[in-house]
């Protein structure tokens, strides 16, 4: 009883303690836990996959966060473009926050640097700030004209003079937007873009925020949705399992497929425990199962606070039951 | 004058871009292109304000002393420094601003939002108890969500993430359907109390 005491008077900092060995030791170690994906992230990489090649269609990724949630966020925008760009699919960057700014340059260069063909103004278009006063003239005039209603990219440059452009020019084109942000932002995008000119939206939140955009999932006003550090991970290994893999039968990666999911070889092939070889080209590069490997720092805390409810709730149902029968 | 000329301003404008939200007529998308235009000359002097507003209420603090005026130092020189920098060298990669942005800014968001995780334990195990029927509920809901987004809860029972998907598809969506049709026709009662001017709380003081 004694010890059960002590427990429930437990100094918060040993708690600390306890949750930040949770959090850095797999982080330091890292195993190879399995990632299951689910239906929103699933309809996500399919619509994009859909895009694959096509001149004529292009997707938006609008990054309205700062450094505070990158951590969950960062992963989703880089696992999305390496996509993209192993797909060919034409993307344009975008974001309303001075302080996002820095983070798309970032993300770009980040998956870039291993796509040495991909270039600028061709295959994909960093718009990069625009201050959030604009946001309704470029979320609503995009759907007149992309070029009319952002004028230049991030590096100063006419939308209308780069080759990208040559077949987009609004939102028939630009068929799919995706906002990654810790708040409800896409909203803004279904009410503005989709309600009035149908594009697809789809949102990349924070764990904390996912419970606000499922009533807009079930109506299907999010065509799909990355739901915290677990979405990133479920798209980093889809990337991985389709777009990414390489083989004689598949020298441009595989088409998406359920059963292929739930293939043991599939899922035993991917082990984000390895290295990369850059001798053996085998493994997988750190900076392509960066949720992954927080995923395994989550479950680790995750299984911790589940630990911590469960402790507390024994201390406070024996203290009470001493108590019950003290008065007695 | 100084309050009947801005209401003034919102009534009309409420109005004409109710109509152009529905209207789609020539004439209201020559409106809405003369807004855009409008925005765009507007927007700097939107930061001009902000930076003007940042530095009265700092200045103030400072001289009036109040308690933690210290800060308003850190704040000031923290605007002015990096602005002054972006100015000078840019804001390229490799520059001085990229160098606090990745330095101070990044760490700094980082650290105060991972904050979050200790204060969540701490209060899963002070706090979440199972005290009455209704916090029960809430405690085995928050837990089977909680191993729901793990690879261990599958591993726990297969069972687990689709009946977290469940409690997120079913009484998750209820309560903020319910709550978001409240928020909803509440926010357009306010705006209509606006256009017609009867609310008037958003230009200050009592009247």
């Amino acid at each position: 009883m004694e010890f059960i005491k002590k427990l429930q008077d437990l100094d918060r900092r040993w708690i600390y303690l306890i949750i930040a060995l949770a959090i850095t030791i797999p982080l330091l170690i890292p195993f190879n836990a399995p990632t299951y994906t689910t239906g929103p992230t699933e309809t996500l990489y399919q619509m994009v996959d859909s895009y694959e090649n096509r001149e004529d269609r292009a997707i938006l990724i609008c990054f309205a966060h700062d450094a505070s949630t990158m951590a969950e966020l960062y992963p989703m925008e880089v696992a999305i473009l390496r996509h993209c760009f192993e797909r060919k699919v034409k993307v344009f960057t975008l974001t309303f926050l001075p302080t996002a700014a820095p983070l798309v340059n970032y993300a770009i260069d980040m998956v870039k640097s291993e796509y040495p063909d991909v270039q600028s103004g061709v295959d994909y278009i960093n718009i990069g700030y625009k201050p959030a006063a604009l946001y309704l003239p470029i979320v609503v005039g995009m759907g007149d004209g992309i070029a009319e209603a952002v004028k230049t990219d991030a590096e100063g440059r006419k939308l209308e003079t780069l080759p990208m452009m040559k077949g987009l020019n609004n939102y028939n084109e630009l068929r799919l937007v995706i906002e990654t942000s810790g708040a409800s932002y896409a909203m803004g995008w279904v009410t503005w873009a989709r309600s009035r000119f149908g594009v697809n939206v789809a949102a990349g939140v924070t764990a904390v925020m996912a419970a606000d955009a499922y009533p807009y999932l079930q109506t299907g006003q999010l065509s799909g949705m990355l739901s915290g550090m677990k979405g990133a991970a479920e798209y980093e290994y889809l990337t991985d399992v389709f777009a990414a893999y390489q083989s004689p039968d598949y020298p441009n990666g595989r088409p998406f497929s359920k059963e292929l999911l739930k293939d043991q070889d599939v899922i035993d092939s991917i082990d984000i425990s390895k290295d990369w070889d850059p001798e053996t080209k085998t493994g997988i590069m750190y900076k392509w199962k960066t949720a992954r490997l927080g995923m395994n720092a989550q479950s680790v805390a995750h299984m911790v606070i589940f630990l911590f409810i469960l402790i507390g709730n024994i201390g406070y149902f024996a203290e009470r039951y001493q108590q019950n029968k003290a008065k007695k | 004058m100084k309050k009947q000329i801005p209401l003034f301003i919102v009534i009309v404008l409420s109005f004409l871009f109710a109509a152009w939200a529905v209207v789609p007529h020539k004439i209201s998308e020559e409106f809405y292109q003369g807004y855009l235009v409008f925005v765009r000359a507007m927007s700097p002097f939107g930061v001009i304000l902000g930076i003007m507003s940042i530095t009265m209420v700092n200045t103030v603090r400072i001289k009036r002393k109040v308690p933690n005026w210290q800060y308003s130092y850190v704040t000031l020189i923290a605007v002015y420094a990096t602005a002054a920098i972006g100015f000078i060298w840019g804001t390229s990669e490799g520059s001085p601003y990229i160098w606090i942005f990745k330095n101070v800014q990044m760490p700094m968001s980082a650290t105060m939002f991972s904050l979050l995780a200790f204060y969540i334990s701490t209060a899963a195990y002070k706090a979440f108890r199972a005290r009455s029927a209704e916090a029960t509920v809430l405690l085995i809901a928050a837990i089977i969500v909680m191993l729901g987004q793990v690879p261990y809860g599958v591993m726990i029972s297969p069972k687990i993430p689709g009946f977290a998907q469940w409690i997120l598809d079913v009484p998750n969506l209820a309560s903020k359907r319910g709550f978001m049709l409240g928020v909803g026709l509440g926010m357009t009662a306010v705006s209509l109390k606006i256009m017609l001017g009867i609310e008037r709380a958003y230009l200050g003081g009592g009247d």
